[in-house]
């Protein structure tokens, strides 16, 4: 935790994903932030158990050095790398054995993306790696848009979380639709569901973990903010109170106004 | 020694190493850093690399870690 932040955060109970048990509920990712030294006050803030980080061509200048793995490692968190780039499925199961390697974990976060403009998943290949994937013992958290029956295929295809998002990559829109991520929670109850994509604000994030969904993943709503430390925190905030509320059972909604003070007894003005 | 061409990460060199851990120290590369190898888009592991031969028209690619969402 960062010192200017005085009040732990209310992760709530912990909970298991791939065999590991993590105490927060909100992944970030390392992108587009002003400064390395902001994107450690920014996760040190965020009280995050995940970070993803992504591979890029090693030129032979560099000669290898790599002081950005070097900064992520210091800050002690589980790392999920990603595939961002791949458009085939064999092009995403050879970057997941690379980063396998490099990053001494089977996690990877599976894109595959299908649309260079909307950068939305190609569903079918992601569903084509994610099987070869989870035969060869990876755990798999596949990015996917919010469609019912490809989560449902993923899920059966032995993925360890489906994440689908909540509007496309980077646009900090929040959910686009938000029956549709009910849908799932709802279809799909014993599996671990993760939104990915689209939140641009804390609100966002607790509204879909007020659904049911088991964590949020997210990077530029953060990266990108005026001060991105304070929204770090701030998000973190919000996904705890989004679960408190789902595992609090939120009141039904009424079509009519029911007065929350009592009405027997009430002086003056309706005296009878 | 014979010289041929391969790709490097997108780029046509002219090498004389016969095998991919020598590509790789002939670039330069620290061969303990964080990087993994691919030929020809397949995944080579790193107990590999002294192993894998190659041959003119190979395409090798590097990749090491980077920020990432």
């Amino acid at each position: 935790m960062s010192n200017s932040f005085q009040n732990p955060i209310a992760h709530g109970s912990a909970w298991t994903v791939a065999g590991t048990t993590l105490s927060s509920r909100f992944f970030l990712g390392t992108s587009h932030y002003p400064s390395p030294q902001v994107l450690g006050d920014a996760v040190r803030a965020s009280g995050t158990d995940v970070l993803t980080v992504g591979l890029r061509r090693l030129q032979p200048e560099s000669g290898g050095g790599n002081s950005f793995w070097q900064r992520i490692q210091a800050l002690g968190c589980r790392i999920l790398p990603n595939t961002a780039g791949c458009h085939s499925a064999g092009e995403a199961i050879t970057l997941a054995q690379m980063a396998r390697e490099i990053f001494g974990t089977t996690w990877i976060k599976l894109e595959v993306i299908g649309d260079d403009y909307t950068l939305q998943p190609d569903t079918a290949a992601t569903l084509e790696a994610a099987t070869a994937l989870d035969k060869d013992g990876f755990a798999v958290f596949a990015y996917t848009t919010d469609d019912l029956v490809m989560a449902q295929r993923l899920h059966a295809a032995g993925c360890a979380a489906v994440m689908p998002w909540a509007a496309p990559i980077g646009t900090g829109r929040g959910p686009l639709n938000p029956y549709a991520l009910e849908t799932l929670r709802r279809r799909l109850p014993d599996a671990i569901l993760i939104v990915d994509a689209g939140l641009g604000r804390p609100s966002h994030a607790a509204q879909v973990m007020e659904l049911g969904f088991d964590g949020v993943l997210l990077n530029t709503a953060v990266a990108q903010a005026g001060d991105p430390v304070r929204m770090a925190r701030a998000f973190a905030d919000g996904v705890a109170a989004g679960r408190a509320a789902y595992e609090s059972t939120p009141m039904p909604e009424r079509a009519a106004a029911q007065a929350s003070t009592p009405t027997v007894g009430v002086p003056f003005w309706h005296a009878s | 020694m014979t010289t041929f061409e391969i790709s490097l990460n997108g780029e046509r060199i002219d090498t004389q190493a016969l095998t991919l851990q020598a590509l790789l120290l002939e670039r330069g590369y620290e061969l303990k850093s964080a990087f993994a190898c691919a030929v020809n888009r397949d995944f080579v592991p790193r107990q590999q690399w002294p192993a894998r031969n190659l041959q003119g028209g190979d395409r090798i690619d590097i990749v090491t870690p980077i920020t990432g969402g």
